[in-house]
């Protein structure tokens, strides 16, 4: 079927349009990549004076998971639902371009406001001198950048299902929420029994306590538990992702 | 065979080549509301079919089926022979919506580009550009355009991979004069190198000026299938107008008469033989006044189509 086969690098060049199409909304990517350096850099080192390196390294396990979930939850959740708004989602749906590629495309403008967001809170860490083997910085930045994944298909979900506004405080409240109960400001371990019974629900709780494990803080419960409902969840938000492509005529 | 022949055989695409797009039995309800019953509707290369009909008629959950936006409730939806919801099928589609948006921080010449490289064969930039009368605005941001000039975006956007089927909806509203014609001239050039056309307008003038068959409907079904002259001539020829104390039933029985209507005292005639209905109309009421003659456009002749949509008309 060579007369229906598509040309090559749609996937790539989609995402270079993305990527630069983001760039140029630093209204939005300036919130998403500050928020996570601002919020780190005042409650865990100048609230709590001189720090410890490794309540430093700790904190920040958390703080990457929430720098990942911001332009995930606002870019796919907020930016689909007011893109779906403006009709940009149906021009897309009667050219050729595969759905895989839109989603992938989003997904590259995520990652990008994430490292840039990591980069910072990064440097912060440093400076209050955590000190890590490259491996483990190498590691624990590619799980913080794949904390996007699950956040980027429920934001996807609901950017599909729901107004511009709606999403917008969708997103908010995710965004809020999860990071407190996913005990990624305040460690789940010091958190009221029931917020921690709430936090096994959300996906940064998972992730976050992988990225503790990966500095070598203290979590709570199994490494291979926290990965399974990691990739339970992921299943269960690529499905919401997909019926809410296949459900939506506009 | 002489090798100069090859020139006259058809391309490889062989089974598709008449047919690009077809729906056949085609139902669809839209919640609990039923728009489609039993459509057909086959579009076919190097022609520019246009499908009007009254709002709600259908037109745009006929045209979301085959571009793959609906799926059918019954019946089936073809582009190119293959299920219209897949990718592939698409390759060969250009589509220019009525309600679709633009990215605003994106230039014409990024959008063009991006949407460029979704085919395989596409046109070059400059082309494109050329073809949609946007060259001044390749680098102009498309937050920043006009309503007309979005459209022109809109329209490169469907015509930048050289599709085989081109799917305008309401492509010149918004448009001034001078770009609609202009862009008039690229699609009736695009049909007479092959391509297929599926047009809906609310602007009868340039259905009447573009298409080579006008597909009505109304109520979720086709009421006429027919050339704009033959639609044109089904209306009669002829439209009288005048101020007369006739009724409308009693000039509907008058020779030659397809239809009448009345506003007030003012009746509205549509007849195949102009002169002889004004004979009769005189005969019957010699007082009669503000006489006019004209000639039946194809907003006459749908209007009377529709007055009449159980009377299903092919030619």
């Amino acid at each position: 079927m060579t007369a229906h086969a598509l040309p090559n690098g749609i996937w790539r060049r989609e995402a270079v349009a993305e990527v630069r199409r983001s760039l140029r909304l630093p209204q939005f990517l300036a919130p998403t990549v500050l928020t996570p350096a601002a919020f780190y850099g005042l409650f865990t080192l100048a609230v709590a004076k001189s720090p410890s390196p490794a309540f430093a390294a700790a904190t920040l396990a958390g703080y990457g998971v929430f720098a990942a979930a911001g332009p995930a939850l606002f870019g796919f959740g907020a930016g689909v639902a007011m893109e779906r708004e403006q009709g940009l989602i149906e021009l897309k749906r009667v050219s050729p371009m595969p759905a895989g590629a839109y989603l992938a495309a989003k997904l590259a403008a995520s990652l990008v406001a994430t490292g840039l967001a990591l980069v910072l809170i990064y440097a912060l860490a440093v400076v209050a001198g955590v000190r890590l083997p490259a491996a483990t910085w190498l590691a624990l930045a590619a799980w913080h950048l794949a904390s996007c994944v699950p956040f980027a298909l429920i934001g996807f979900g609901f950017g599909m299902r729901m107004s511009g506004k709606g999403a917008v405080a969708v997103a908010n409240a995710l965004f809020l929420g999860c990071s407190v109960l996913g005990g990624l400001w305040i460690p789940s371990a010091v958190l009221p029994g029931w917020m921690q019974a709430l936090g096994e629900v959300v996906p940064s709780y998972h992730l976050g306590q992988i990225a503790r494990a990966l500095v070598g803080a203290d979590t709570i419960g199994s490494r291979a538990g926290h990965v399974l409902a990691v990739l339970a969840m992921t299943v269960m938000a690529g499905w919401w992702a997909r019926s809410g492509w296949q459900r939506s005529p506009a | 065979m002489h090798p100069g022949d090859q020139r006259f055989e058809a391309p490889e695409r062989g089974y598709d080549r008449e047919i690009a797009a077809r729906l056949t039995g085609v139902a669809k309800s839209l919640g609990s509301t039923p728009v489609l019953g039993g459509f057909d509707l086959d579009v076919r290369a190097g022609e520019v079919t246009a499908l009007l009909g009254p709002n709600g008629a259908g037109k745009t959950t006929a045209v979301s089926l085959l571009t793959g936006r609906l799926a059918p409730d019954a019946g089936t939806a073809t582009l190119f022979g293959l299920d219209p919801r897949g990718a592939a099928a698409r390759t060969r589609l250009g589509v220019m919506l009525q309600a679709a948006g633009l990215p605003d921080v994106l230039t014409v010449a990024e959008m063009v580009t991006l949407q460029s490289g979704y085919y395989r064969h596409p046109r070059p930039l400059a082309q494109t550009l050329a073809l949609a009368g946007l060259a001044d605005l390749a680098e102009r941001r498309c937050g920043a355009l006009s309503g007309g000039e979005a459209r022109r975006v809109h329209y490169a956007l469907a015509i930048c991979g050289r599709p085989d089927l081109l799917v305008l909806d309401e492509p010149t509203a918004a448009m001034d004069r001078v770009s609609a014609r202009a862009l008039w001239a690229t699609v009736r050039e695009a049909a007479d190198t092959g391509a297929a056309v599926l047009l809906t307008s609310h602007d009868l003038m340039e259905a009447d000026a573009l298409a080579d068959r006008v597909v009505v409907m109304d109520a979720g079904v086709v009421v006429a299938d027919a050339t704009p002259a033959a639609l044109r001539a089904r209306a009669g020829g002829s439209v009288i107008r005048c101020r007369t104390h006739t009724a409308p039933g009693a000039a509907r029985a008058m020779p030659s008469v397809h239809n009448a209507s009345a506003e007030g005292a003012e009746l509205s005639v549509v007849a195949s033989d102009g002169a002889a209905t004004v004979r009769a109309l005189l005969l019957a009421d010699p007082d009669l006044s503000a006489l006019r003659v004209a000639d039946a456009t194809l907003e006459d002749a749908i209007a009377l189509l529709l007055d009449r949509a159980d009377r299903r008309i092919t030619a």
